[in-house]
């Protein structure tokens, strides 16, 4: 188990380092660069600035000099935000995002999981075709239709909750509902719609009839068997959810205009800011990397049939 | 299940010495699809909305690109332009009226009425009618709904169709080679799918700019990844079947037996597979378009429509819920006919919810 362990981080090193080169081929392939949208700059200034920035070197040189910096947690200035430097910028954006990333994920889990166990326990009660019916809406309706919606009936209408911005002074945790409400509801549903299935399937499992048999009380066999068995398929996807909730942070803050990481990254992709962008793909990508590598190690302690070789 | 039905097929009778009607595969699952009436509503809804958008040039509507200046931001209405735009901004005036507690109109106010009733009653533009209202530049929202919908549901069916072929292709070499194809294959998809692909998706339609072909490309370079997973279990599953030892001793060749015998036979799954991701193509076209990646106006597509409507949606909401109901009904339709093709198709499916 162990080397199991041990073998799946070091794994993590290639998978990182083949994201930082394909972002960085994009980047610097592409026809145009930071400085050309800008006016017409005088030959030998842009010469001066490509100098500066060390754009006028040969791309591997480009490209080890960025790893070099990296590794030594200098992601570098950024392009367009004068002053910054990309380690400020993402400093002050993450824990924004990690906030709103990190409920949401909570919400969808918590209450998808212990919904959709309640669902499968009264299989055919209202409660079962209400959880399911609003599942399918929840993996129907894309994120930038439900955001604005919801924004629409709460904020706009009923005037409820402030339509956007974040914790300061003038509003407390209430910014919150929203952005949270909208980043959860898709992963919510899916975890619902999987774990009503899978607590289904265990439900007719002979190890359940056993458990009845020996006169185990319903709850003992609710909560030390049937619930162990039907979290598996739930913690498998949690890594689609972690990819799924980071690229939905980029829309949901786009939509109430939340000062977090997604905001910065499309226009930084627009803006070709190189050092930003990379920033951006980098932290991400991390947390996606190291998340998926925790659930799998989870779900190996969780289920022994897997082997390690 | 499937080697059963075929000796069944070739007796023409069951166990008990009865004649019996051969039923294929596909008339069984269809039988089973016509039981499920919401699959069913699912598949009319998709077939109307395919109808529908394929038919667009040749319905009597306006041009999804005109825009009537007078006429923008008009609500939902069946009668012609001119009384609603009439309407809309008489109220308007009622309201500053209210608000600046005065009790008639001003000579300003009144003329401009007066001028607006003589237009509506020479300008044959006047007439239209904009059943669902229009946008902020004039232009007809049923027209740019449908012509939204057809670039989504078209790249929706041609990335599933692409998607579907790069996975078959892949998914069944690397079954059937096995050994060190199969493990270089099924590590590259391994890599590309822990990518955080809607991230270099981004910067990828940022760098590269905005167009139909972009976005496609960009999308359908991971989209292969799930069905090329199915496809290589199933063949594996198939590959030391009987049907197949029995192509191979007659001399097949590996590409025969893979193209002629082993995919024909997984089709079932790779149908289920690839109706689910036509909405899926369609929700990732809409996300880029709604962050202003995707296509580009005077185009228009689901996504970028709810964008455009979202910014809009305090004073007009009509902007943001018509596109936002079509779009959100043909999900709900392409999910509903998806989950029914699975019950029909793979009846002891464990996915089955």
């Amino acid at each position: 188990m162990t080397r199991y362990i041990v073998r799946r981080f070091l794994s993590l090193i290639p998978t990182m380092f083949l994201i930082i080169v394909f972002a960085f081929a994009i980047e610097h392939l592409a026809p145009g660069g930071p400085f050309s949208s800008e006016k017409k700059l005088p030959p030998e200034i842009l010469a001066n600035v490509l100098a500066k920035y060390h754009l006028d070197e040969s791309l591997p040189k480009q490209f080890l000099r960025y790893m070099g910096d990296m590794l030594r947690g200098d992601l570098g200035p950024s392009f367009r935000y004068k002053d910054f430097t990309v380690n400020q910028l993402i400093g002050q954006a993450l824990p924004a995002s990690m906030l709103l990333g990190g409920l949401a994920l909570i919400v969808a889990v918590v209450l998808g999981l212990g919904v959709g166990v309640i669902a499968a326990l009264k299989q055919n009660s209202w409660i079962d075709y209400a959880t399911m019916s609003l599942a399918v809406i929840g993996i129907s309706v894309p994120l930038f239709v439900i955001g604005p919606v919801i924004k629409l009936v709460l904020a706009l209408q009923l005037k409820w909750l402030p339509t956007s911005g974040w914790i300061d002074g003038r509003n407390g945790w209430i910014v919150l509902i929203m952005p949270v409400i909208t980043l959860s509801f898709p992963y919510f549903a899916s975890i619902a719609r999987l774990s009503r299935a899978s607590v289904l399937e265990v439900l007719r499992a002979d190890y359940i009839r056993t458990a009845r048999a020996k006169g185990l009380t319903e709850a003992t066999v609710v909560f030390k068997h049937v619930l162990k068995g039907a979290l598996l398929p739930v913690i498998s996807y949690l890594g689609p959810a972690f990819a799924g909730i980071i690229t939905g942070t980029v829309v949901v803050e786009t939509i109430f205009t939340i000062p977090g990481m997604g905001r910065f990254y499309i226009q930084a992709a627009t803006n070709r800011d190189y050092t930003l962008i990379m920033g951006d793909v980098i932290v991400f990508s991390l947390i996606l990397v190291v998340m998926n590598f925790v659930v799998d190690v989870v779900y190996g302690f969780l289920d022994p049939r897997i082997s390690y070789k | 299940m499937k080697a059963d039905k075929a000796e069944r097929v070739d007796a023409q009778v069951n166990e008990f010495d009865q004649a019996m009607k051969p039923v294929s595969l596909w008339a069984d699952a269809w039988r089973r699809l016509k039981k499920n009436k919401m699959a069913f509503a699912g598949l009319y809804i998709v077939t109307f909305y395919i109808v529908v958008s394929m038919l667009a040039p040749i319905l009597p509507i306006y041009s999804y690109e005109d825009q009537v200046i007078a006429h923008t931001n008009l609500p939902p209405s069946l009668r012609p332009a001119g009384e609603v735009m009439i309407e809309t901004r008489v109220a308007y005036m009622r309201k500053v009226l209210k608000a600046e507690a005065r009790s008639s109109f001003n000579e300003k106010e009144e003329a401009e009425i007066a001028a607006m009733k003589a237009d509506v009653a020479v300008n044959p533009d006047h007439k239209r009618v904009y059943v669902l209202g229009t946008d902020n530049l004039g232009r007809d929202m049923l027209s740019r709904t449908l012509y939204g919908g057809r670039i989504s549901i078209m790249i929706g069916l041609v990335g599933t169709i692409t998607a579907t072929l790069v996975g078959i292709l892949l998914g069944s070499i690397a079954g059937y080679a096995g050994g060190r194809v199969d493990n270089f294959i099924m590590r590259f998809v391994d890599i590309l799918y822990g990518l955080p692909y809607m991230l270099i998706v981004i910067i990828m339609m940022a760098v590269f700019g905005k167009n139909i072909l972009n976005l496609f490309v960009a999308i359908a370079l991971v989209s292969w990844l799930t069905l090329a997973r199915v496809v290589r279990g199933q063949v594996i599953s198939l590959k030391n079947a009987e049907f197949v030892e029995a192509a191979r001793s007659m001399g097949a060749s590996p590409a025969r037996i893979v193209f002629r015998h082993l995919t024909p036979n997984t089709l079932g799954v790779i149908v289920v597979f690839a109706t689910l991701l036509v909405p899926d193509f369609i929700m990732s076209e809409s996300f880029l378009s709604f962050l202003g990646l995707g296509v580009s106006a005077p185009l228009a597509s689901w996504g970028s429509l709810v964008s455009e409507g979202a910014n809009t949606m305090e004073l007009y909401p009509w902007q943001l819920l018509v596109p936002a109901i079509a779009m959100t009904l043909f999900l709900f339709a392409m999910n509903f006919l998806g989950d029914g093709l699975r019950d029909a198709l793979d009846p002891q499916s464990k996915n089955r919810l």
